[in-house]
């Protein structure tokens, strides 16, 4: 539509601003990105903070007051807000402390996953040929094998511990990285304007680094954000069936798991870590969700 | 002669960020049965917002705030949104001007050819005996065939022949065709006008003609009124309007487009560019006054009315300042000193480009496309030699042969008498550099446009620390004509002829002694051309530039180039200086190039007849 070009005449009058600027005060009026993002900020300073924040040390047993409901069920105690497991241990203590183990896991594996994943996604989409070949071969591969399967394989293989959870899940997930920027990169990698870079002398690994990563950057963005949540997820699973953390360090997963001996007579055990997670990671897909959006120019809404 | 269309004083009002602005101010005309009305003007003009107005799909937030459509004697803007659906497609037909677009990809010709006859209320049964005539009245060769192909089977030109004869099928009273042949070539565009007029006259349906190039409409159509920022400023006669412009604007897109015969002269080019939508509120009075030669303080103010100067034309201009914008003669053109001794600085020798395509189970069939058939040609230094062809001639191939983007198949490329066969591109062929046809691919958008023109100093031997380079961006500005204020822009923030600029500028910062220019002024208006194409002539002047300009526009290029190679599927089939080219085709291809052309002259009859139909099926 000829007549809704943007008028340059009217963006001429006052200072551009740059494209990063005008990015975040898109995302800023997002309200996924807004509620994600608090969400997100309330939990790492859970984890960050946890010593302070939490009421109670969560190693501490009472024994005098085990399976006690949250505080405003009736026989509930001020002490424990939200109850005691099975052990006599304060169970917002443990929730505040799990989210260390969680984020933790959640970010170090994005960024592995992420890494690895869009290293192999822009000398694959770059170069194309034969070496696009034997990485895409590579993902299709990797990818039809079942994540979970691969995931505990690899655990067994490596040992229960949070450093091998983290490589577990990066070695499961950089396959997501990898094939979606992989395409981007194709995309971008089309343009002129990176023709044009060549015929100007730059070599391949400055136009990637120049030209092409700064355009497939909020798409990196974006998955980063999503991976963190899936990684918790996984963390929560493993740590479960007892493969992640060691017995006396608390996480999530742990939680449901010991909890669920009892979850008849104290159902709130089980069902306060799963709100922890479920909120956590609604908070990072809500983020990345929004981000994909805002940061996204084509999905942008055209101002007039 | 009853009017089938009229408008009526017809304002349409935008609403943005709270503030009401005029896209479209005070619109009339009126077409009568079997009538053809032109719409002309540049991007931005609001001739596409006529359309809507009919189509009844205005964007949001834009609506008619005054004045009546009649359609048929009813009011179009009263009625109800189903009433008004149950005309489209039945009484006014609409033929686009993206046909590849407008055709579902996934669905046969056939089956959405049939929607629609079944949506203008024709019996099934009758469906196939008519698509078939329809087909082959538009002269789709194989209708039959046509009908189970998917619109990525069939040419731009076929698929746009296929919409013609849907938009006729329904005996509709009024066909609006917006730019049916700007995204084709120019053969076609003269099959495809020729075929609406046909099809217009046969049915007897008024046709509202739109489009950007003022010479087409005045060949096609009866009457013409030409856009300006959302005013019309000009109606009249096609004829008239052409010869007798009257309106400083009508005046400068006609000096500005480059003519096929006669002296060749400098084109004069209009300042600044229209105005956004975002000005026009500041714009009360004529909104070409900023533009305008004249600047006369009463227009600037209050908007004239139409002032009659013809026999059903009018203007929109004060009769004081009708002597004002008559074009002074541009300077004539020296062509540049006799290049003919002058070394080489591009020689090919039997270059083949071929494209490899792996068919088949596991790819084992392979078949080979050639994109240019051996050729050989030379540039001389300093000259600027055209390229011209159709799309897939391979001219844009020989364009980038010739930077090193790709590597000849077989032969022998030098450039400035290095052999270039073989070798990466990166860091060798800085000397050349290709102009790329779509700025808004070519430039990053994440680049500023210092850092965008800066770009050849951040690496090899011209390196540059970051600190220094503003001088050097700025003389680029200077050269490329950019305003001084735009170093921090980013490209999305610049306007369409700015951006090629930009383009441009980057090219020379890399300072080449050799630049390929290809179609880099195709998707521009003509007012903008014209700059860039001054600014271009420029550049070869001062800096002894040798250009090679890639372009399927012929007057183009026999505006800027000295001498021409034309190209027709892959191969070199003619080569010479412009003018004799141009005064004395030997080619049949040629001839048929320079016969499509809308002719400088209106009187003379276009588009051509027949006969050429079959030369020109003959060489595809």
């Amino acid at each position: 539509m000829s007549s809704s070009i943007p008028s340059s005449a009217a963006l001429k009058r006052e200072r551009p601003p740059s494209a990063t600027a005008e990015a975040l005060r898109q995302a800023i009026r997002s309200p996924r990105v807004v509620i994600g993002g608090a969400i997100v900020l309330a939990m790492v300073i859970c984890a960050v903070f946890a010593p302070q924040i939490a009421p109670n040390d969560p190693a501490e047993q009472d024994l005098l007051n085990m399976l006690l409901p949250p505080m405003w069920a009736e026989g509930g105690s001020i002490d424990y807000p939200f109850g005691t497991d099975s052990l006599g241990r304060c169970i917002l203590s443990q929730m505040i402390f799990g989210a260390r183990v969680a984020l933790f896991v959640g970010f170090v594996a994005a960024i592995g996953a992420t890494l690895l994943g869009t290293t192999l996604a822009l000398i694959s989409g770059y170069f194309g040929g034969w070496i696009d070949r034997v990485i895409s071969h590579l993902v299709d591969l990797w990818m039809s094998l079942p994540p979970v399967v691969l995931s505990v394989t690899l655990m067994v293989g490596f040992g229960t511990g949070v450093g091998n959870v983290i490589l577990s899940i990066v070695l499961v997930d950089w396959t997501r990285f990898c094939r979606v920027v992989r395409s981007e990169v194709m995309v971008v990698a089309r343009k002129d304007f990176v023709s044009a870079a060549k015929l100007l002398g730059f070599g391949n690994v400055r136009i990637i680094l120049r030209e092409i990563l700064p355009s497939v950057a909020p798409l990196i963005i974006t998955l980063f954000t999503l991976q963190v949540g899936i990684g918790i997820i996984v963390e929560a699973i493993l740590s479960f069936v007892g493969l992640s953390v060691p017995a006396g360090v608390p996480a999530w997963g742990q939680m449901i798991a010991q909890a669920r001996n009892y979850m008849y007579q104290a159902p709130w055990g089980i069902i306060l870590p799963i709100i922890a997670m479920f909120i956590t990671v609604l908070g990072f897909n809500l983020l990345g969700e929004g981000l994909r959006v805002t940061l996204d120019p084509r999905l942008r809404k055209r101002n007039i | 002669m009853t009017d089938v269309l009229s408008f009526d004083n017809v304002t349409v009002t935008a609403r943005m960020s709270g503030r009401s602005i005029d896209v479209l101010r005070d619109i009339s005309f009126s077409l009568g049965q079997g009538d053809i009305v032109g719409l002309v003007g540049e991007s931005g003009a609001g001739k596409s917002m006529i359309g809507r107005v009919i189509s009844g799909l205005l964007p949001d937030n834009f609506s008619v705030s005054a004045g009546k459509v009649s359609f048929d004697g009813k009011n179009l803007l009263a009625l109800g949104k189903s009433e008004r659906r149950a005309l489209l497609g039945r009484r006014i037909a609409f033929i686009p001007q993206e046909p590849l677009s407008a055709l579902n990809p996934v669905r046969t010709i056939g089956s959405q050819f049939s929607e629609h006859l079944r949506h203008i209320g024709i019996e099934r049964s009758r469906h196939r005996a008519l698509m078939i005539e329809r087909l082959t009245q538009v002269q789709l060769r194989n209708a039959e065939e046509a009908l189970q192909r998917f619109p990525h089977e069939l040419s731009g030109g076929q698929c746009q022949r296929v919409l013609i004869a849907m938009a006729f099928a329904g005996e509709p009273a009024l066909v609006v065709a917006d730019e049916p042949t700007t995204a084709l070539d120019v053969m076609t565009q003269a099959h495809i006008v020729r075929l609406i007029a046909e099809q217009q006259k046969q049915h007897g349906t008024a046709l509202l003609f739109i489009t950007h190039d003022l010479r087409l409409a005045g060949h096609v159509c009866r009457n013409v009124g030409v856009m300006y920022a959302g005013d019309m400023v000009e109606f009249g006669p096609a004829a008239s309007v052409l010869k007798a412009p009257s309106h400083p604007y009508t005046k400068s897109l006609l000096a500005a487009i480059p003519e096929l015969t006669g002296p060749r002269r400098v084109l004069p080019a209009l300042a600044d560019h229209m105005p956004g939508l975002g000005t026009f509120a500041g714009l009360g009075g004529c909104r070409f006054s900023p533009r305008c030669a004249t600047k006369d303080p009463s227009c600037i103010a209050t908007r004239l009315p139409p002032r009659m100067v013809g026999a059903g034309h009018w203007v929109r201009c004060a009769e004081r300042c009708e002597a004002a914008g008559n074009a002074q003669l541009g300077d004539l053109i020296s062509l540049p000193a006799s290049v003919a001794d002058a070394p080489a600085a591009v020689a090919f020798d039997k270059v083949r480009l071929s494209y490899h395509a792996s068919r088949g189970f596991l790819g084992l069939r392979r078949s080979r496309f050639d994109a240019v058939k051996s050729a050989t040609f030379s540039v001389q230094e300093g000259e600027i030699l055209g390229i011209v062809g159709e799309s897939g001639s391979g001219k844009t191939s020989i364009g980038r042969l010739i930077v090193g983007l790709e590597r000849p198949s077989a032969g022998m490329i030098r450039i400035h008498g290095q052999e270039r066969t073989t070798g990466a591109v990166h860091l060798t062929h800085r000397d050349t550099q290709l102009i790329f046809q779509d700025p808004q691919s070519a430039l990053n958008p994440r680049r500023s446009v210092m850092r965008l023109l800066t770009q050849a100093l951040e690496v090899g031997e011209s390196y540059v620390p970051e600190s220094e380079r503003r001088p050097v961006a700025e003389a680029l500005l200077r050269d490329t004509g950019l305003p001084p204020d735009c170093l921090e822009r980013f490209s999305s923030q610049l306007s369409g002829g700015q951006r090629q600029r930009v383009n441009i500028g980057r090219a020379l910062g890399a300072k080449p002694k050799l630049i390929v220019a290809d179609e880099i002024v195709s998707g521009l208006d003509v007012s903008v051309q014209a700059h860039i194409l001054n600014c271009l002539l420029d550049l070869n002047r001062k800096h002894r530039l040798t250009m090679v300009f890639i372009s399927h526009d012929l007057a183009v290029v026999r505006y800027l180039c000295s001498r021409i190679l034309m190209m027709h599927a892959g191969e070199i089939v003619e080569e010479g200086p412009t003018e004799a080219v141009f005064s004395n085709p030997q080619h049949p291809y040629t001839k048929a190039l320079l016969d499509a052309v809308p002719p400088d002259n209106a009187d003379r009859p276009w588009p051509p007849v027949l006969a050429t139909d079959s030369a020109m099926s003959a060489l595809r």
